[in-house]
């Protein structure tokens, strides 16, 4: 028998080892030996096998994905914001454009030290910029990009799922700011604590009328159940809440409260110095990347649009990728041109005005569904 | 003038509690009182004759005389004339009753006439040190034989 | 220095020189959640001691330290120093070097005026837009100084006896020019800044500040006219050619920060007008009178008052037989408005989010206060 076969025969556990020790131990001797000679065709075969999974792993959503991303976010963030202030932005790094200019900053917080204040409890502190930027990413893999695109396909489990991820996130500034041994951070956590407890509940009412209008929980489904109409049309109330809430939720301008740099130094980020700040910094894209892609997935329409040159899932990559793009940039611009509301004028926000409009919002819903529209 | 007027309503009021008062420039009068009854004073400055508004105050020192004079500015919103009331301290060992209970806004500035002549305030709800360092080692910087023995490394 | 701390649950927090936006200075607050029970300014961590050194150099070489009282601001204060020396030494100003000096002062009242709305803007929530706005656009008022003077910040170009230089050739069309250039902007910032919805939610009806008590603590600049009291020493007390320039006094009934800040964009309108008069009307004649360096002076006593952007700034000067002062006092009005900044967490409700905001609509300068 060849030694692939000897493998695959050992892998399908039908081989039959021989009865005797010492034949025993030969053939083990023997299948060990073939692996290792044989390992690049079993890679070989391992990749053909495991293609797509490791595509959407390495490539998208996954790894690239995210980290190209909160690149070109950054470097195009703070070029818009640079042209808005009359400013240029970064220039010279990258041959007057600053594309390099992210790497350079990524490599200098490389180089920094980090410092450690007394009596900082600093497992939890060091732990957190890491599980920050990793956590919005891992509820990403939930996000359809094409009918079999799905990294995680869990069927009519993923809108809650999500939820559950992404509701995860607050608690790990919250840690960080009382790890931090810092009133200016403990402000911040607590600012991070009340800002989502009043944000999240509208958010979900509005998935909740949206999952009762397609019929179902799959993300797939959701998508699906759009190619006549976006959900954006039906539910104008739910995509109002649902676009102040990916605000909101990524702490953005106007609702960075708990990083309100001119009050609080740096809210809960105030300790962090050299390679953690920069996992700080990166934590905010990635949540934002989140954040959008549910809010296009559930009311945009997801990856749904019209198919380009025959490709079917290139172009729904492309439409996905495209109103992700345009969303960015909407959400950028409005970073420039709003002050910041104070954290009493947010919550009233949230639970005055948000959470009923969510519940008028559901109301709607099922009296469409009801009378037969949907 | 408003100014004379004014004058003469002090003069006439106040004739046991003043030295002298007279208009140093237009819009501005300058009245020396005595130590006795300066709060009173003030605050009939105050209440009867219009001086509702702190502005500062400040001393100077004349090592010559041996005497440090104290200078209290109060503004007159309605006839906008500058009062300095003027009060004179021996030079060692300054005290002298504090005007926060007349003008609240005298507190900043009472600080640091403490700290650059050693004026003591009697009655000073905050005396805590204001513009010299935490480290300062001592000395009155605005006196005239002030020789820079306070100023740290 | 603290004091002690009084109730078990308060906090107390070190808005210290170590932050982002409080400028030179330390301010304590004490926290209980987010409001704010008491506010305690520690100021002097910029003090230089102008006062002692002004004792000790003579009367041309005193304009440079006070000069540097506040950066953004110079020629007024620079203005009320030299009007103290000339009437000590009872020197007289001709009508051209009045009316170059008014427009000085207004060009540096609306610089500093632009800086402190930048700042605004930037307490209001990083919204650093509006400040760099206001920087490019004094970038036009700082060329025309330099055109003028020859220096972009300090200019000591205000010197007893009259002004330095005369204008240069073509003076007066590039102050025309930069002015409708500035009118220009001015819409720009009330549609951006005021009428913004985010801004006015967050200033209305903030750190309401009475008449009475503003006159009662002490306040002074648009902070007193914020409150509705229509006192500027441009008009009480007049100086330079400011008897015979047509401006109004900027009054605003509200009482609050809106209020504040709206007074300092139309004081900006106001000097507009101003910078126009000059241009257009500006009498001819000699620019100084000849006034020696080392000049000495006979006892004196006087009192020169001038309207900084700030506030009411006076110097009181006290003259010996010799070339040097014998005494500057300066009444500074950052520490006067320090003052009724440190009761209005007394007088209304404000919270730690607010800090910034009404700081800054106090506008302090702390090398102002600390002198």
């Amino acid at each position: 028998m060849t030694h692939l076969g000897l493998l695959r025969a050992v892998a399908a556990n039908s081989f039959q080892f021989s009865r005797t020790d010492a034949g025993f131990i030969a053939e083990a001797f023997e299948a060990v030996v073939s692996f290792i000679l044989n390992l690049p065709w079993i890679a070989l075969e391992f990749l053909q096998v495991n293609a797509k999974p490791l595509t959407q792993v390495i490539l998208l959503p996954g790894l690239a994905f995210v980290l190209v991303f909160a690149i070109i976010a950054v470097w195009f963030e703070r070029k818009f914001l640079a042209r808005a202030m009359l400013r240029v932005g970064p220039y010279y790094c990258g041959k007057r454009s600053g594309l390099l200019q992210v790497f350079a900053d990524f490599l200098k917080l490389f180089m920094k030290e980090i410092i450690v204040p007394k009596d900082m409890d600093f497992m939890f502190f060091a732990a957190m910029p890491v599980l920050v930027s990793t956590l919005p990413a891992m509820a990403m893999i939930l996000i359809p990009f094409d009918s079999n695109w799905v990294l995680w396909d869990i069927g009519s489990l993923s809108l809650p799922m999500f939820f559950a991820i992404a509701g995860l996130a607050p608690l790990l500034p919250i840690f960080a700011g009382w790890a931090a041994n810092n009133k200016y951070s403990y402000i911040g956590a607590f600012r991070v604590a009340y800002m989502y407890i009043s944000a999240e509940i509208p958010l979900v009412i509005c998935a909740a009328a949206v999952a009762i209008m397609a019929g179902s929980f799959d993300l797939l489904k959701i998508v699906e159940a759009q190619q006549g109409m976006w959900f954006a049309v039906p539910q104008f109330l739910g995509f109002a809440i649902f676009f102040l809430g990916v605000i909101i939720e990524s702490e953005r301008t106007p609702f960075d409260i708990p990083v309100a740099e001119v009050e609080l130094v740096f809210g809960w980020r105030t300790e962090y110095s050299g390679i953690l700040f920069g996992f700080t910094m990166m934590a905010e894209y990635v949540l934002f990347q989140a954040w959008t892609l549910m809010f296009i997935t559930l009311y945009l329409g997801g990856f749904n649009g019209p198919v380009l040159l025959g490709m079917t899932t290139a172009s729904h990559i492309f439409w996905l990728l495209a109103k992700f793009a345009a969303l960015v940039v909407l959400i950028i611009l409005i970073r420039c041109v709003f002050p910041r509301l104070r954290l009493d004028q947010m919550l009233n926000l949230g639970w005055r005005t948000l959470t009923p409009l969510a519940v008028l919002n559901l109301v709607f819903v099922l009296a469409l569904k009801v009378l037969g529209v949907y | 003038m408003s100014e004379e007027s004014l004058l003469a309503g002090i003069k006439e009021a106040h004739s046991d509690s003043i030295e002298s008062a007279a208009v140093l420039q237009p819009r501005c009068i300058s009245v020396v009182a005595k130590m006795d009854g300066f709060v009173e004073l003030a605050e009939s400055m105050k209440t009867r004759f219009g001086f509702t508004q702190p502005v500062a105050c400040g001393g100077v020192d004349y090592p010559g005389e041996q005497r440090i004079q104290m200078i209290y500015y109060a503004g007159n919103p309605e006839h906008k004339v500058m009062l300095t009331l003027r009060v004179n301290l021996p030079r060692d060992g300054p005290r002298m009753p504090t005007l926060t209970g007349v003008w609240g806004a005298m507190d900043f500035h009472e600080r640091e006439a403490y700290e650059m002549f050693g004026i003591e305030f009697e009655g000073h709800p905050n005396m805590i040190p204001f513009l010299l360092p935490p480290d300062w080692r001592g000395g009155h910087p605005l006196r005239k034989d002030f020789k820079g023995e306070g100023v740290t490394q | 220095m603290t004091e002690p701390i009084i109730k078990p649950d308060v906090m107390r927090i070190s808005w210290g020189p170590q932050h982002p936006m409080s400028g030179q200075t330390r301010i304590l607050l004490d926290v209980d959640g987010e409001k704010v029970h008491k506010i305690i300014a520690d100021l002097g961590f910029t003090h230089r001691g102008i006062e002692k050194i002004l004792e000790n150099r003579s009367f041309f070489q005193g304009i440079i330290p006070i000069e540097r009282m506040v950066m953004a601001d110079t020629t007024n204060i620079g203005m009320g120093y030299v009007s103290a020396i000339e009437k000590a030494l009872n020197i007289e100003v001709p009508e051209r070097a009045k009316w170059i000096r008014s427009l000085m002062c207004e060009m540096s009242r609306i610089n500093s005026h632009l800086y402190a709305f930048g700042l605004q803007a930037e307490a209001t929530g990083y919204f650093p837009a509006v400040f760099l706005w206001t920087t490019v656009d004094r970038t036009i008022l700082l060329d025309l100084f330099e055109e003028l003077t020859g220096a972009r910040w300090s200019y000591n170009f205000i010197l007893p006896g009259g002004v330095h230089k005369d204008f240069p050739e073509g003076f007066q069309a590039k102050l025309i020019k930069g002015v409708e250039y500035l009118r220009r902007r001015f819409e720009d910032y009330w549609e951006a800044m005021v009428e913004n919805a985010v801004f006015e939610a967050r200033c209305n009806g903030l750190a309401v500040l009475k008449p009475e008590d503003a006159i009662r603590l002490g306040a002074t600049g648009p902070v007193l006219r914020g409150s509705g009291i229509p006192m500027d020493t441009r008009k009480d007390d007049p100086y330079a050619a400011y008897p015979d320039l047509d401006f109004d006094v900027i009054t605003e009934p509200a009482c609050d920060v809106m209020a504040r800040t709206k007074v300092r964009y139309r004081e900006i309108g106001e000097s507009l007008k101003i910078m126009e008069q000059v241009a257009n009307e500006i009498p001819e004649g000699p620019i100084s009178t000849k006034t020696s360096f080392f000049v000495r002076s006979k006892p004196a006593e006087v009192m020169s008052r001038v309207e900084t952007a700030r506030g009411e700034l006076g110097i009181h000067m006290y003259t010996e037989a010799a070339p040097n002062p014998y005494r500057v006092k300066i009444n500074s009005p950052t520490l006067r408005n320090m003052y009724v900044f440190e009761r209005l967490a007394e007088l209304d409700e404000i919270l730690m989010a607010d800090i910034p905001v009404v700081i800054n609509s106090i506008d302090p300068w702390y090398l102002d206060s600390d002198r």
